[in-house]
């Protein structure tokens, strides 16, 4: 007996983790393909960029105080 | 006599200013083409006729005492279903969003209600600006004026439509990956995506906190530019809002293109993805037209167009999915079927994705504000493909990604949608130009000499009017 789970098993697991259960039952379809679009891996970082760069958004403290 | 359907904004403005033109008349007008020709285009999903003629009024008692309020006093506009107007729901032309009321107005709409533009109506979108032309809502999807089977572009669609029929002359849109620009592509009119901060986001419906842009949408480049000038400016509840003035992009509009230095990116419509001929030969004669205006044109080469697409999307997903969590979890059948197959890919988005694609799109901006560092603007083409069929939801699903307009959704830079011209068979063609950060004015005048040239922007489809109100409108 083979105990793998199947690639919709994982996706019913990964869904269901994700409180969409009921988008299951009704749309097994679309959130099956919205798996694989969610997890497919982005593509290569161009070069010189790594995974210590600091992502776009700043995050800027003084921001709140100036929004009073 | 002057065509009521078609006058532009500035036209409109100085007509009304010299008290040749009743902003009163001029609205009725509008009301009454759109009560004749809406049914076939389903542009708008609220006319707010009473209070447009109340608005109309007023300003036409304002200019008669000598208290005109600048290009906007009097002039007819309509606002896409997203932003917020005081004791009207917000629909985003979703079910979801039937009974909501909204407590007050978007910081645009107030700013044009202060000056003393007249609100038309709201109309349709893309449900919460993501989803596509859906059948299966509570309103029928806009339609494209130039072709009704065909996709008139989106989010921003009942905008695009709605201008190109004739039924206002200045709109608000919204755009986070292309949604201004994609129905000014689609309709064969001119969008702008200003810069992210330009523009306040606030009391807009958001899609994707970091993306979003509103940007305005009208017929004629001048036009764009005085709607830009009525509604850029600091937000003190925006955290977004840039803090910088906004920059001057009339009195250098018509100075010309001599000098000026394009950049074309070819690559991302010959190398990494297939193009239509027609959107491609377009744009070549686009260049050859810039050039034969005094501005010197050369191919220049970023990131591949599929890594652009990846940053956006994979944000994109992620943050709007953060938003629209609960209602896909607990009521996904209340969802158009279009809008839940994007909203759910976020769900599977992982926090490292997330940041990694922060961590590119960092990285995409440096490589082009170093593109920019010798350059004015840059051009590319707005949508690869033609507009689809409006009722081919695989197609339309096809063609979401096939376009370079969520390039400068990623930059944060301002980037427009222009006419270049037709198909055979009368379908609008577009390219963008694109310029820095805040450089709207440079956008503007590249655009407004182009278009100037050339004539393709404000041509009008082939519109038929009912007999009765063709007498009248």
């Amino acid at each position: 007996m083979n105990d793998t789970p199947t690639a919709s098993d994982t996706v019913r697991l990964l869904a269901e983790q994700q409180g969409l259960g009921k988008a299951l039952k009704l749309f097994p379809d679309g959130v099956k393909a919205a798996a694989e679009r969610g997890l497919r891996p982005l593509g290569e970082l161009p070069k010189g960029t790594t995974s210590l760069n600091s992502p776009a958004p700043i995050f800027d403290p003084a921001q709140f105080e100036r929004a009073k | 006599m002057t065509d009521l359907a078609y006058l532009g904004v500035a036209e409109g403005a100085a007509l009304i200013r010299a008290k040749r033109l009743s902003p009163v008349e001029w609205t009725r007008a509008l009301l009454d083409r759109i009560a004749a020709i809406d049914a076939d285009y389903n542009a708008f999903l609220v006319v707010t006729a009473e209070r447009a003629l109340a608005q109309a009024k007023t300003a036409e008692a304002e200019i008669a005492k000598g208290r005109w309020r600048g290009p906007m006093h009097g002039v007819p506009y309509a606002a896409k279903d997203i932003f917020d107007i005081e004791g009207m729901a917000t629909t985003c032309h979703s079910k979801i969003r039937m009974n909501h009321r909204a407590a007050a107005d978007a910081f645009v709409v107030k700013k044009l209600r202060d000056a003393g533009a007249v609100l038309l109506g709201k109309v349709a979108l893309h449900e919460f600006a993501t989803g596509g032309p859906a059948f299966d809502l509570p309103w029928p999807p806009a339609r494209n004026p130039w072709n009704r089977d065909l996709h008139p572009g989106g989010s921003s669609s009942g905008s695009g439509s709605a201008l190109a029929a004739g039924m206002t002359p200045a709109a608000l849109g919204t755009d986070t990956g292309g949604s201004v620009r994609n129905p000014a592509t689609c309709c064969g009119i001119v969008g702008m995506k200003p810069t992210y901060g330009a523009i306040s986001l606030a009391g807009v419906f958001p899609l994707t906190y970091s993306l979003d842009h509103v940007g305005p949408m009208t017929r004629t480049v001048e036009d764009n530019a005085i709607l830009f000038h009525a509604i850029a400016g600091h937000d003190p509840h925006d955290p977004t809002s840039t803090r910088r003035d906004t920059p001057d992009c009339l009195t250098e509009l018509k100075s010309g293109l001599k000098g000026l230095r394009i950049g074309v990116v070819e690559h991302f419509y010959t190398e990494d993805a297939a193009a239509d001929p027609d959107q491609v030969r377009a744009i070549g004669e686009a260049a050859g037209a810039l050039q034969r205006l005094g501005a010197h044109v050369k191919a220049i080469r970023l990131s591949p167009l599929s890594l652009w697409t990846d940053c956006n999307r994979t944000i994109h997903q992620a943050e709007s999915y953060a938003i629209h969590e609960k209602d896909v979890q607990e009521r996904p059948e209340d969802f158009a079927a279009l809008t839940r197959n994007r909203l759910l890919p976020g769900a599977f988005v992982s926090s490292a994705k997330y940041i990694k694609a922060q961590q590119l799109r960092a990285a995409l901006c440096r490589e082009f504000a170093e593109a920019m560092r010798d350059l004015d603007a840059v051009i590319t083409l707005s949508s690869l493909l033609l507009p689809c069929r409006i009722d081919d939801p695989a197609a339309i699903a096809k063609t979401y990604d096939q376009q370079c307009r969520l390039v400068f959704n990623v930059t944060g830079t301002p980037a427009i949608s222009v006419p270049t011209g037709f198909t055979a068979s009368g379908i609008p063609l577009a390219m963008q130009i694109a310029g820095r950060a805040f450089g709207e004015p440079m956008v503007y005048r590249i655009a407004q000499g182009y278009c100037e040239a050339t004539g393709f922007a404000g041509k009008r489809p082939p519109i038929r009017l009912p007999e009765r109100a063709a007498a009248r409108v």
